[in-house]
């Protein structure tokens, strides 16, 4: 490992300071950075942990009409959070399935969406759930929905020295329905090959949040009535380029989409009828 | 000094004092620099639990923490499960044949033990989900998951 | 849940050390003035080394010395179990992905793993043999050096490094009403043991000692002997217990290198493969199985004609071996009457294949156990009842003039197919299947063991076997406890350091019950004969009138502890009484395979799946096991090894393939993306029974175990998706991607077949 320097900032400013270095990454819960370090991805000089940064918040607390989850907030925590698990069941459920529990206990959900992986296991139910991002460095802040954030492997828009300091989810008004689905190899501990989340509201409205069928995490919105045809299914699902990859192939992977985006559809609505 | 970490941490009750180099994980740090050989190197990437150690009340894989992470920390190994004795969950270990080449046993223990102390009396469910970081290639997975459940079913006090 | 049988076994020894953290795996032990290797590998598979420049790695702080092939003798000295073809290290071309080109040894581990990255070599990428049929093909480049085969090799010329042709009758002539042809194919997997290999050596006495993860010390030590120069005294080789072997640890890998550089620095030298660098060091020999078997209309298998090749990698190891000894077996447990079996051990520039659990014989399964239900399913037989009606009843031969069946080996297939509820209705979407395993033991071989009692009555037993994880630790004891009739608490068993301890063949072919357990039942004879000698001496009567029980010694009618009689023996000056005990298999040298087998190691899988058709994932409602054990000398030990076979046996069943890309190179090389079974992937019932019919050599009636749970899980878990969706399936994995593409062509198939109809 070719790490040099590790510093502990406890304040926004001078982690940002520390990160307008080129050589320097920044680190919250490790889970990803160190796997890149070993396997020689990145070869920072200087590794900034955030944990001790005050700024960036540690709490999940419902704020107005928002559920606010601080960008150091593990996966663990967010699992057994009783206004996720009841508002947000399958933010809950793509959470619990991220890695294990010794992984959960340190991968923080800012730290999944930065490492912005295709397969992110997070993305598609907050992309679903139509999450927004603060992201502050120094003194300035900006917010952004997470549709916005991704920009390719790897590739999110945080400048330099930026970071997120909490990512938030408008709390339903009214009654909603949520599906989750995700094909893994195995029945353990995996990554997606692929994963999505379905939202649908009373008014049919259904949002789709979609995992590792593009070079980013995507969102895709259609209605209950339309889903119903073939047309409707292929129109929501024109977004996503599958691919043939280490984990799965591609015909596989479209078909898995079709099925599990049905699947996930019932499974919402089922919820949603439960709800009303 | 830059490149290394002074790191002052609680490890198994013990107040312990370290400069070691920066980049070192704080399973190495534990391995060669404490001398506690117990928690196993085996993936270095998070993959098979066998370095798992309790890191302010948390199961955590130690592979993927820098050592300077754990300045101020309070660590459990497994050394300091049982603290030179067994606990009852570890002669349940012996009791069930959960036990064959020994190498995940340690991380496996210690991810048992944290288990445990979140949910004190787990369903067969929880015990294979809390225990799902941790590799075994012996496939001791049931006897396993029999340890950790009899262990709690036993009835006599804890030592 | 696990169904299980009583557990009145003795602890394991050594337990309370592996969940207390106590136990010193080879990585663990301290050296004084330790240097610490790291190996440099190319992202490459096959490739010509052009130059290696090493300035900068050598400036790295805490490198002592870097080391390439430059710096061994010329001829670069060779090794290896079968042929003498595994260099030390690289020369002029690395021949597969992750062969070492160079070694830096440095102050740490850090720092030499810092060095090898600086370590500069130029390169160019050679056209590699990667795949059976690459292997086959006449245009191919050779993997084998030309001046390391024989020049009356009339295989030279090609990838070919081996063939056998085993059989008998006439498979040409041979009429049947039912004839079957299919190819199967068996993937490349690892073996993943969570502790990866470590290798330690330094100068001592005028030689040297090494650590290493080995599961074979004897033979290691002979290889180090022969290479170094040295005689066999002076190569003393530490082997603490393996943290799981499976055959990846049984025979020398890179003790050589370590052992070299060692003497040459006159230092302590350690190396502790990356888990990423025990994938590119070991694997299982794949294969691809072409068989063509004949039935009769009753479902008898009247003949079998086997096409096998099997892929050994760059270097042949021990795979010759597995692929003679395991398509020798090509028609398993059955009578067949003729039989052909022409196999090819090919090379490749690919990881070296290895001993792995079942040896081979996993493979034959997959193709003779899918052909015998493929002919159930034509001929509308059962899939029990077909292999009841073909397989060998004990003492009948299955290779004429070889040992016959040992085992009443329909009684294992009767007990899984009532455990798993054969004749119970299915519900929809689910799907049964039952296969058998053959594993033949060690054909030849040799252990010895040294018994002491000592002068309080504990006793020390001497003994070379390897616990990795079976107990070998437990059932030694417990054979010196149960024929002394001295407590295993007042037992020690000293192993693991060829210094002290006498021969041991090896730990593998699941041998080490028969013939260890042998040696030390007959060094616990010797020890009861010498003290009933020397105890009539001490009270002045004859040996007649001395009777040993247990525990107890009887002196014209006085009863005696041990100790009470090893004191009146010896009186004011201590002694031992001490027996060497020997178990030899001396083999037959007209016999094919090199003798006939100790015992057949006989094992039947039942499996219950329900299967998602449109997504191809299954889950695994019940699986079964039964192992034909002779005699569990300690039950818990022997159903924990039969359990963990078949969770080991679902991994290449339902998940594990090493993916290589068109140069080579292995693409899912580590933990992500190379999946073995968790804790969630276990079936949701899994039974494992023993049969116990006293009918083996060893101690009791003993059998080895540990290989069969994972022969047979393979075609029994692809006969139970047949079953659920009218798929079949040749190639393993059995991933729910590879079952959704063959539902999809199945379906493909028949609509076709319907609208030809119409």
């Amino acid at each position: 490992m070719t790490v040099l320097d590790y510093r502990r900032p406890s304040s926004l400013s001078e982690a940002t300071e520390l990160l307008q270095d080129t050589d320097a990454v920044a680190l919250a819960g490790g889970t990803d950075l160190m796997v890149a370090i070993r396997h020689r991805t990145v070869g920072p000089a200087v590794v900034v942990d955030l944990k001790s940064v005050d700024d960036i918040g540690d709490d999940i607390a419902v704020e107005e009409d928002r559920l606010v989850i601080g960008g150091r907030v593990v996966m663990s925590r967010l699992v057994s959070h009783d206004v996720v698990t009841e508002q947000f069941p399958a933010l809950a459920s793509a959470a619990s399935v991220v890695g294990s529990v010794q992984i959960r206990n340190r991968a923080t959900l800012a730290g999944n969406l930065c490492n912005a992986s295709p397969a992110a296991d997070t993305a598609p139910a907050l992309l679903a759930h139509s999450a927004t991002l603060t992201l502050a460095s120094g003194d300035s802040g900006r917010t952004v929905p997470l549709s916005d954030f991704f920009l390719g492997p790897g590739a999110t828009i945080l400048n330099q020295g930026e970071v997120v300091t909490s990512v938030a989810v408008p709390i339903p008004t009214g009654p909603i329905g949520s599906g989750f689905a995700r094909v893994t190899r195995r029945r353990g501990v995996d990554l997606a090959s692929v994963s999505l989340v379905c939202v649908v509201e009373p008014s049919g409205r259904a949002r789709f949040g979609f995992g590792a069928v593009g070079p980013t995490p995507l969102v895709a919105e259609s209605t209950v009535e339309d889903l119903a045809t073939d047309d409707g299914l292929d129109h929501l699902l024109s977004g996503t380029t599958p691919i043939s990859d280490l984990r799965a192939g591609a015909d596989y992977r479209s078909a898995m989409l079709r099925v599990h985006t049905r699947r996930a559809l019932v499974a919402a609505m089922a919820q949603l009828r439960a709800r009303s | 000094m830059s490149g290394e970490s002074t790191i002052g941490l609680t490890v198994n009750g013990t107040r312990r004092s370290v400069t070691v180099p920066s980049s070192m994980t704080l399973l190495e740090m534990v391995r060669s620099r404490l001398g506690m050989t117990g928690s196993k190197e085996c993936c270095s990437e998070g993959e098979c639990g066998a370095c798992t150690m309790i890191v302010d009340g948390e199961p955590v894989n130690s592979c993927l923490i820098l050592a300077g992470e754990a300045d101020g920390a309070v660590i459990t190994t497994i050394e300091g499960i049982g603290n030179g004795g067994m606990t009852r969950l570890q002669a349940s270990f012996l009791e069930a044949g959960a036990v064959q080449c020994g190498f995940c046993i340690p991380g496996m223990v210690v991810a048992a033990s944290a288990l445990l102390e979140r949910i004190p009396d787990p369903t067969m469910t929880d015990v294979q989900e809390g225990l799902s970081g941790n590799l075994c290639r012996c496939g001791g997975y049931s006897r396993i998951c029999a340890a950790v459940i009899s262990s709690v079913t036993r009835g006599d006090t804890d030592d | 849940m696990t169904e299980r049988g009583a557990s009145t076994s003795a602890p394991r020894v050594g337990g309370f050390e592996r969940v207390t953290g106590a136990q010193m795996f080879t990585a663990d032990i301290a050296h004084d003035d330790l240097l610490h290797v790291a190996l440099v590998h190319l992202d490459c598979g096959r490739a010509k080394i052009e130059s290696i420049d090493v300035s900068a790695a050598g400036e790295v702080d805490g490198v002592v010395r870097v080391f390439t092939g430059a710096d061994f003798p010329n001829p670069m000295p060779r090794f290896g179990p079968r042929f003498k073809d595994r260099p030390v290290i690289a020369t002029t071309e690395t021949k597969y992905h992750g062969d070492p080109v160079a070694a830096v040894v440095a102050v740490s581990r850090a720092s030499a793993t810092k060095g090898a990255a600086e370590v500069k070599v130029t390169y160019s990428e050679l056209p590699g043999v990667y795949s059976i049929d690459q292997a086959l093909a006449p245009a191919s480049p050779l993997v084998v050096d030309a001046d390391i085969r024989p020049p009356d090799d009339p295989l030279a010329a090609t990838n070919i490094r081996q063939t056998w042709e085993w059989g008998w009758g006439d498979v040409d002539s041979t009429k049947a009403d039912l004839v079957l042809e299919e190819t199967y194919e068996f993937p490349m997997v690892t073996h993943f043991s969570i502790e990866p290999h470590v290798f330690v050596a330094a100068p001592e006495a005028g030689g040297v000692a090494v650590w290493s993860s080995i599961q074979h010390p004897y033979i290691l030590q002979k290889t180090l002997a022969d290479l170094l120069g040295l005689p066999i005294a002076k190569v003393r080789i530490h082997a603490p217990d393996p943290g799981g072997g499976f055959g990846g640890k049984g025979y020398p890998k890179y003790e050589p290198l370590v052992a070299m550089v060692a003497l040459e620095l006159g230092r302590p030298v350690r190396l502790v493969l990356t888990l990423e660098e025990t994938f590119q060091a070991v694997r299982r020999t794949n294969a691809r199985l072409h068989f063509r078997t004949g039935f009769s209309d009753e479902g008898r298998l009247l003949f079998i004609d086997a096409m096998n090749d099997f892929l050994m990698g760059a270097y042949a190891d021990i795979a010759p071996r597995v692929i003679s000894k395991s398509s020798y077996f090509a028609a398993g447990p059955y009578k067949v009457g003729a039989v052909r079996a022409k196999v090819r051990g090919l090379m490749s520039h690919t990881t070296p294949s290895t001993a792995f659990r079942g040896f081979g014989a996993p493979q034959i399964a997959w193709a003779i156990e899918s052909q015998i239900d493929a002919a159930a399913r034509a001929l509308g037989i059962d899939a029990v009842d077909i292999r009841l009606r073909n397989l060998a009843a004990r003492g009948e031969e299955i290779v004429p003039g070889d040992k016959p069946a040992d085992g009443d080996w329909a009684q294992s297939v009767r007990i899984a197919a009532e455990k798993v509820g054969w004749t119970q209705t299915l519900p929809p979407g689910h799907g049964r299947g039952i296969a058998v395993g053959l594993k033949a033991s060690a054909t030849a071989g040799s252990s010895y063991c040294i018994l002491r009692i000592l002068p309080d009555g504990s006793v020390a037993l001497v003994a070379g076997t390897s616990d990795m994880g079976q107990g070998a630790r437990t059932i030694l004891t417990q054979l010196v406890s149960e024929n002394l009739g001295v407590p295993a608490e007042q037992v020690t068993l000293v192993m693991g350091d060829t210094a002290v301890v006498p021969f041991d063949y090896s730990t593998s072919a699941s041998r080490s019950t028969v013939f260890m357990g042998s040696a030390v039942v007959d060094a616990c004879g010797k020890a009861i004969d010498d003290l009933v000698s020397r105890a009539a001496q001490a009270h002045g009567v004859e040996s007649g009138e001395v009777v040993f029980t247990p525990g107890e010694v009887a002196v014209a009618g006085d009863t005696h502890t041990i100790p009470e009689i090893v004191a009146r023996i010896f009186g004011s000056v201590p002694g031992e009484i001490i027996a060497v005990g020997t178990s030899r298999g001396e083999g037959d040298a007209g016999h094919a395979l090199g003798g006939p087998a100790a015992f057949y190691e006989f094992s039947c899988t039942a499996s219950e799946v329900a299967v998602d058709p449109e997504t191809g994932d299954y889950e695994l409602v019940k699986h079964v096991t039964v192992a034909d054990v002779g005699k569990a000398i300690n039950r818990q030990h022997v159903e924990m090894q039969d359990e963990g076979a078949a969770v080991m046996g679902l991994g290449h069943t339902l998940m594990e393939q090493l993916l290589l890309d068109e140069q080579g190179r292995i693409r899912n090389l580590g933990a992500l993306d190379y999946r073995i079974p968790t804790f969630k992937d276990v079936p949701k019932s899994m039974i494992s029974v023993l049969v116990e019919n006293g009918d083996g050599p060893g101690p009791g009636g003993a059998k080895g175990s540990g290989e069969g749970g994972l022969l047979a899980t393979s075609p029994a878990i692809a006969a139970a998706v047949t079953q659920a969706t009218g798929a079949v399936i040749t190639d393993l994995p059995l991933s729910p991607e590879r079952v959704w593409q063959a539902i999809q062509i199945s379906k493909h198939n028949e609509e076709r077949h319907d609208s030809e109809d119409s």
